[in-house]
Formats: C-alpha cells, structure tokens, sequence
C-alpha cells in the first residue's frame, strides 16, 4: 500500500513540479524601458496577418511595438472586453461591438478617449481624411440621447455599406445590358419577368437574419417618405400606418407577387445567399460590401457588380446602409493614450488603408487611399456619399418594434399579412413602447 | 406451430424496428463527422459546388497547410498539457471530496455539497466575468496555472456528484473489513474506493477531457499571450468575420477531434458502467 501511495505522491509532485515549469515558460514581462509598447484587442481574424504586418512597418518607421492580440470569434472577444472593462484592464487600442448604447456606456465608464481634439488638429487635417459617414458612426452629437458629452469616440479602419449586386453573365442571357442594369422600381421587375422566363431566379438575401430586412426597408423608407419623416417616425410622430410606409411595405408584396424572391428567403441565413449568388444561382443579391471578399473565396470567376437599389420613387435620393465597418478606441485609462492615437493616425493614413485594403478587400476608410481598386469594390466605395446608418440617427426605435416590423414584412413575403395589416401591427406595439415609457 | 411463427414474426418486426431506429441514430451521429473529413478534402471553391461527401480529387494537402497555417504544434501541446492536468487534478480532488462527502461527518456537510451541486446549474459562460475579476485579483490573469483552476472549478461539480453517488451505494461492510486490516481513511480511498468507482472515473475523465479540450472562450478571457492558448485557437483562425476558410477549418476540427476521439475509444466500455454507477457496487 505504502508502495501505491510513494508512487502517486511521486505522480503528483511530478504534475505539479511539469505544472510550475511550464508556468514559467508563459510571456516574459516586456521591457518597458527599452521598447514602447501599444496593446490592441481585436477580433478580425482575417486581418491578423495585414495587422501584424502594419506592426512590423510601425516599428521600423517610429520604434514603437504595437503588439496586435487576436480574440474571436466576436461573442468571445466581446465577453473579453466587458469582463476588462469590469477590472479596469482594457488595452491601449480596442474595438467595442454592439450597439450605440453599448458604446455610450464605456465613454459613461470613462474607458473611451475623445479623439475631437486630434481629429480637428491642423484644421481637421486628420478628419478629412476619412469617410464622413464612416466618422459619424463613433460621433455623439449634441443633445444624443445617450447623454454622452458631444465628439469623435473612435477611428474608423475601413468602411462599409450595403446594396445590390447583379450577376453580369445572367443578366446578359436574357437580353439585358450588363453595363445598364435596373435603376427603377419598374426595371427591376421587367427585368425579373425575363429572368422568370428563363427560369432563373431574382434577388437572393439573407433574410432570414431579420437585420438585413430592416436595411432592405430602410433604403425603401428613405427614398419614398426622405430621412425626416423616417426619423418623426421612430420619435413617434408619425404612425406606422402613413400611407408611405404602406408603399414601402408594399414593395414587398409586390416582390412577392412578381416572384422576384429566391425560394426560402424569409428563412435564408446569408452565409447561404452569398453560396447561390457566387454561383450563378440568381441574377441579384442583397448584400454588404464584404461580399467582395467572400464571392472571391467561392467562386473567383463570377462576373458581377454592385448598383444603388432601384429607385422606387423619384421623390427622395436612395439611401443605404453604410459607415465605419470596423473601428478602434482609444483607451482614456491607458499611460499610452497619445502614442495610441497617433498610431491610429498612421494606420488610417492613406499608404496603410491601400495596403490594407488590397490585403483584405474591405473598403478603406481613407478618402485618398481608393485608386487601384477592383471595379465592384469602387463601385461600393463610390456609393459612401449615399449612406447612412441608424447609430448616427440620434433616435432609435424600441428593439420589440423593429422586431415587429422586421418579422411582419417576413409574414408579408409568405403571404400571411397584408401591408396594411402590418402597418396596424406595428403601429399598435409603437403605442404600446410609449405608453410603457410614460 | 402457429404460436411459433406468430412469435418469430413478432421478434422479427420487433428487432427490425429496433435496428432501422439505431441505424438511423447511428447515421444522424456519423454524418456529421463523414461530412466534417470530406469536406476537409474540398478546396474553397469545391466546397460550394461540390455536394458529393467525399470529392473525386482530394486535397490532402489541407491537413498539413491546417497543421501549419493554424500554428497546431503549439496549441496542441497545450492543450496537451491543459487536459492531463486538469483531468488528474479532477479525478484527485472531487474523488477525495466525494469520498468525504460520502463516509465522514463534519458540521456543513449537506450544506456545502448542495452548494456544490447548485455550481453545476451555473452555465459556464455565467461564471466568465467573475473568473475573470478573480484571476485580475489574483494575479492569475495569462498564466497557465490560473486557467487550470479555473477548469478544475469548472468540472469538479459534477465529478464529486457523480463519484458520491457512486461512493454512496458502496456497502459499507468492505470499509469495516479493509479497516480491520489497518487501513487508514486515506488508504480505504485510495486502495479501495478509487478501484472499485473505475467506470465513474472513467466517465468523468471523457466528459472532462472532453470539455478542456474544446474549451476556448474562457481561454480566450484567462489569456493574452497566443502561446498559451489551446488548440481551439488555431481553428479560429480560420474564421474571419465574413470569410471562412471551410476546408482548412474542417481539416484543423479533424485534426482536433482525433486525440478525443482516441481517448473516448479506449474508454469506452467504461461507459455504460459509469452512467450506470451505483446500481452494482464491487
């Protein structure tokens, strides 16, 4: 017995003993004296090569280290983030996903720099740089809702927006130019009506992730009733049952009832739309402009490009969805804060957003960095100008009304509701959110 | 004879339906990984056009750009590390905590088993930011020892429920006679209860190894440095926010999931003993 037992204290030891010495084989403290270091939490996984490349020229170029650490997928990196904020050891550089409220919470939390003073420095030298649309994303306006003091909370390293995509080749075997593609409600749907004849399908989206339904809608919002009387109606000034929103809802109908939609889209996950537009399944897409970069991994011949929506009304410009894609904050905390923001300077500076936009295929968050670009991808950064995006709103809708209204135009493509039942619908939860707030 | 056939007929159906369920199960638990190593043999483009389970040309080259590219070598080893350790440590503690639990009587006892169990209905990524917090005050945060203590909380819940259970139905005439012979506590745990409860820790060392080595969120909270993360990190990088690389990501997963597979065959006809523990004790 006194044999067993030696041999298992020996069997312990020896864990503890391997334990220890491994241990000590974790990261040796940097010296500080020697190297001034910047640490940057991120989450892009496929930008950790063009990032720590950046690194490597950073530190030939000034001698500062910028030490990128990765963590994904996002839902980790966001626990992380949370969870450092909560012991006050956030890094030098760090994103922060989630909604505007999100963010507005870790500026409250004083763990957000404010980067107006840097950005206005040298009459806004680094401010006119960068996409203005891509820059009001991570802006607090005067009087927000968030109560959070007005500025710039954060650099955006790339942009993005969201709009159609038509596949050349199949618009071509029915007979349309590929270089004149839809521009109007009606030419989208006598464009259809040829594809239908040939048995291809329409528009392929992701809609079965109910956001990109509620950009769909938007666009359509915008250029029927114009951003104000979007806006009065989120602040609750006017009703879901307007006679334009019926119109916007009704574009839905219609699209249903012209068959313009590929089969299953209500319940289509985009990864599954991107697959059957990559390959020649349906003639167009709804989809952002990382869509670049994911029709070059599945299929690198597909022939397409990008255009605006078609115009439904001539009354109002067609607004998308679009601004920073990804951004990086400075940490207020960190000893570090002005060697952190002048490293964001350098990254959002035209030589490294070419770089890293040739490296990544994002559209670059740098006005002067667009030359040199695949045609689909100019096509989207020339778009900027029509962007918009709810964080930059300053109002924002009740979560249970737009899941009303995203799942209701869900029930309008399959026919289980009408545009109007839906605009009661919707209208009817609104009154419900304001009298709760009252 | 009329009864004969009647009964022959009814174990026929009986058994037909039976084995058409199993094969069905079996099918709905093998597909995945079929799918999973075919896949791993796609290209990037193949892998969306192709529908075939396993392609005509195979890319075998994707094992090794995986191995490569995902930086396994690494990971591997610490994963390596990571699950003997915590396993050990496991299988240590909560058998000595459940033996405990089980023979002696101390004031609290109930009590601090309950709250045991009542650990076990926290899911884990309820615990991440109080880990976290305890780790930054501990100083624990990029250390391998204080991920370690955290998977050895994260698994010594269930361990000591399922090994007191076990330890419970032991007769207690077996710990009279081995005392009788001059043997101590410790030594009625070690020469004793720990042999006979083999299939309970059987069950309790592929269930742990199961969980440490598919474990990356909490590493990714506990770690800053890539060189102590497991190999659950490696796959990620095959993850980008809208591209994935599918057949280098399938070729790392069953990279991953041999060594478990492994493990989980060689202890395997401890199984069904082991969920079963306490219904036949020595």
């Amino acid at each position: 017995m006194n044999k067993k037992l030696c041999i298992f204290f020996i069997l312990s030891l020896f864990i503890v003993f391997l334990s220890l010495s491994l241990v000590g084989c974790g990261p040796k403290a940097q010296n500080k004296e020697q190297v001034k270091t910047i640490k940057v939490w991120h989450w892009m996984s496929d930008r950790e090569k063009a990032f720590l490349e950046l690194a490597k020229r950073y530190e030939i170029e000034t001698g500062i280290r910028v030490n990128f650490e990765l963590y994904a997928p996002s839902d980790a990196y966001a626990q992380k983030v949370r969870a450092a904020a909560q012991t006050n050891t956030l890094p030098d550089i760090y994103g922060i996903l989630g909604e505007k409220r999100d963010f507005a919470s870790f500026i409250k939390a004083g763990y957000v720099y404010d980067i107006t003073e840097e950005m206005d420095k040298n009459e806004g030298a680094w401010k006119n740089k960068l996409f203005a649309k891509a820059l009001s994303v991570n802006e607090f306006g005067q009087g927000n809702s968030f109560e959070v003091k007005p500025g710039i909370y954060g650099a955006p390293i790339d942009v993005t927006n969201m709009q159609m995509l038509y596949n050349k080749d199949l618009l071509k075997a029915v007979g349309v130019d590929p270089s004149n593609p839809p521009r109007t409600w009606k030419d989208l749907v006598a464009v259809n009506r040829k594809l239908k004849a040939k048995g291809i399908q329409g528009l392929v989206s992701g809609w079965g992730e109910t956001w990109m339904i509620d950009c769909f809608a938007s666009n359509y919002a915008f250029n029927i009733m114009g951003k104000d009387k979007v806006l009065d109606t989120i602040r609750g000034k006017i009703p879901y049952t307007d006679p334009d929103w019926i119109k916007v809802f009704d574009l839905f109908r219609e699209m249903r009832d012209e068959g313009i939609f590929a089969s299953g889209i209500v319940t289509m996950v985009n990864k599954t739309a991107e697959q059957l537009f990559a390959n020649n399944r349906a003639a167009f897409a709804f989809n952002g402009s990382w869509c670049v970069n994911v029709y070059r991994g599945m299929n690198p011949d597909l022939n397409y490009g990008a255009m605006l929506p078609p115009e439904a009304s001539d009354k109002y410009p067609m607004t998308i969805w679009g601004g920073a894609g990804s951004s990086f904050m400075v940490n207020k905390q960190s000893k570090e804060a002005q060697l952190a923001v002048d490293f964001l300077k350098w990254i959002t500076d035209a030589p490294q957003q070419v770089f890293l936009s040739k490296e990544t295929q994002d559209l670059p968050s740098n006005k002067n960095s667009l030359k040199d670009m695949p045609m689909v991808l100019s096509q989207f950064a020339n778009a900027m100008d029509n962007t918009t995006h709810p964080n930059a709103w300053g109002v924002s809708e009740f979560p249970v009304v737009i899941e009303a209204f995203d799942k209701g135009i869900q029930s309008i493509i399959i026919g289980e509701k009408t545009p109007e039942q839906l605009a009661r619908e919707v209208q009817q939860v609104k009154e419900r959110e304001i009298a709760k707030k009252q | 004879m009329k009864e004969g056939a009647k009964y022959k007929v009814e174990k026929f159906l009986k058994d037909s339906v039976i084995h058409i369920l199993l094969i069905i199960v079996s099918i709905g638990c093998l597909f995945p990984l079929l799918w999973m190593v075919g896949s791993s043999l796609k290209t990037q483009q193949t892998i969306f056009s192709d529908m075939s389970v396993f392609p005509k040309n195979p890319a075998w080259g994707n094992f090794y750009s995986a191995w490569t590219k995902g930086e396994f070598g690494m990971y591997f080893l610490n994963s390596l590390f990571y699950t003997v350790t915590v396993v050990f440590c496991i299988v240590i503690i909560s058998s000595l905590a459940a033996f405990a639990f089980s023979r002696l009587k101390f004031p609290g006892k109930n009590i601090l088993f309950y709250m045991f169990l009542g650990a076990m209905m926290i899911p884990l990524p309820g615990s991440f930011v109080p880990l976290y917090v305890l780790m930054t005050r501990l100083h624990l945060v990029n250390t391998r020892i204080g991920y370690i203590l955290c998977m050895i909380n994260v698994g010594l819940s269930f361990s000591i429920y399922l090994l007191k259970t076990f330890f419970d139905k032991m007769p207690t005439e077996l710990e009279d006679a081995a005392r009788i012979d001059g043997c101590s506590r410790l030594g009625i745990w070690w020469n004793m209860a720990l042999p006979l409860a083999r299939p309970a820790i059987a069950v309790i060392v592929i269930f742990n190894s199961l969980n440490v080595w598919n474990e990356y969120i909490l590493a990714t909270l506990i770690f800053s440095s890539k060189n102590l993360m497991p190999l659950q990190r490696g796959l990620m990088i095959f993850q980008g926010i809208h591209v994935t690389e599918y057949p280098l990501l399938m070729a790392g997963m069953t990279i991953t999931a041999l060594p478990i597979i492994l493990v989980y065959l060689i202890m395997q006809r401890h199984i069904i003993k082991g969920i079963t523990a306490g219904v036949i004790v020595g």
